[in-house]
């Protein structure tokens, strides 16, 4: 096969799979019947999927767990929380987030 | 669609990193800018590349694909009740444009006011928004990819952007304990491929989240 048409048929898998994995189960609608406790468990799916995503992003450096102080990825995450609890402003805790996260950076390299 | 905009930022830096991080796996720019406008799908997208760089068997990338976008079966379930009674195509679309800020977004109007009577409007203007700011970003990205360098760290925007959705989700004990059991089973399975740790993170997250609150109703014994 050459290089162009693999890419293109990756690509529309890429999308096929976007599809099939959103909207299928939205599709199947009424039909599906989920256990109570089932649909009272899903209430909690998106705060445990986010907090995967950010503690993967956040406690991890090149690939390896990293707790330590020199971390400056969790401890700029850490100010970013306290950032919110005092502002409430989603736009405070990106900006003051990545402020910090350059400022512990460049303090632990510098 | 004006509840999405604090979002904007977090979304705005991800889909630049997304775009860069195609052309720089040798994409070239139209089939970058192909990927992103199809697909619309981040971290699929990344999980896709360097299965591509190695032209990996096609139905390989495609299931990689599915599985990376596995929590958004978890995320239309929830919707499924919500948005049931719309037509088959239009379901098909929705469930297209859903995306994690969106969900986290939407659940969280749910949360207050269970029977928001503009529910389908809210939900298609915030995910036109969130489509409109990934693609505008993915398509900077993609042209600027020779000028940003890897080293600002901008994908870490995003995660912040997630960590301003987590924190109000936080408010009762049983997602509290929830979430404590997800963060731990994420780093825990951090290692395994296709991002499944992910997955598996949700799943125990939520079963503990469930026993919690069990526990929390039933009469002290």
């Amino acid at each position: 096969m050459d290089e162009t048409l693999y890419i293109w048929s990756a690509i529309l898998g890429v999308t096929a799979a976007t599809f099939i994995a959103r909207s299928s189960v939205l599709l199947l609608g009424e039909r599906l019947q989920l256990p109570p406790t089932v649909e009272s468990a899903l209430r909690y799916a998106p705060a445990c999927a986010l907090a995967a995503i950010v503690a993967n992003d956040l406690l991890f450096t090149a690939g390896a767990l990293d707790l330590s102080l020199h971390n400056p990825r969790w401890l700029a995450g850490g100010v970013a929380i306290i950032i919110f609890a005092a502002t409430r402003s989603t736009i405070g805790v990106i900006v003051g987030g990545m402020v910090a996260f350059w400022l512990l950076r460049a303090w632990f390299s510098g | 669609m004006r509840e999405m905009l604090p979002f904007g930022p977090g979304v705005f830096a991800w889909g630049l990193v997304t775009g860069v991080a195609m052309v720089k796996s040798g994409l070239s720019i139209v089939e970058s800018l192909g990927l992103s406008l199809l697909a619309y799908a981040g971290s699929a997208q990344l999980a896709a590349l360097p299965l591509m760089a190695v032209f990996a068997p096609l139905w390989l990338v495609t299931l990689a694909a599915i599985i990376v976008n596995l929590r958004f079966v978890v995320y239309a379930a929830l919707l499924r009740s919500h948005l049931g009674h719309l037509s088959a195509n239009t379901r098909l679309w929705l469930g297209y444009f859903t995306g994690d800020v969106m969900f986290a977004r939407y659940s969280a109007l749910l949360a207050e006011e269970p029977d928001y009577p503009h529910r389908v409007a809210y939900f298609t203007g915030g995910a036109t928004a969130n489509w409109i700011i990934w693609q505008v970003s993915s398509i900077i990205g993609i042209f600027a990819a020779g000028a940003i360098p890897t080293s600002w760290g901008l994908e870490l925007a995003g995660t912040f952007a997630l960590l301003a959705l987590l924190i109000p989700l936080c408010r009762h004990r049983p997602a509290q304990g929830g979430v404590a059991v997800a963060v731990i089973v994420a780093v825990i399975a951090h290692d395994l491929p296709l991002r499944l740790g992910l997955l598996a993170a949700t799943l125990a997250g939520m079963t503990a989240a469930i026993a919690l609150e069990r526990r929390l109703r039933s009469p002290a014994t």
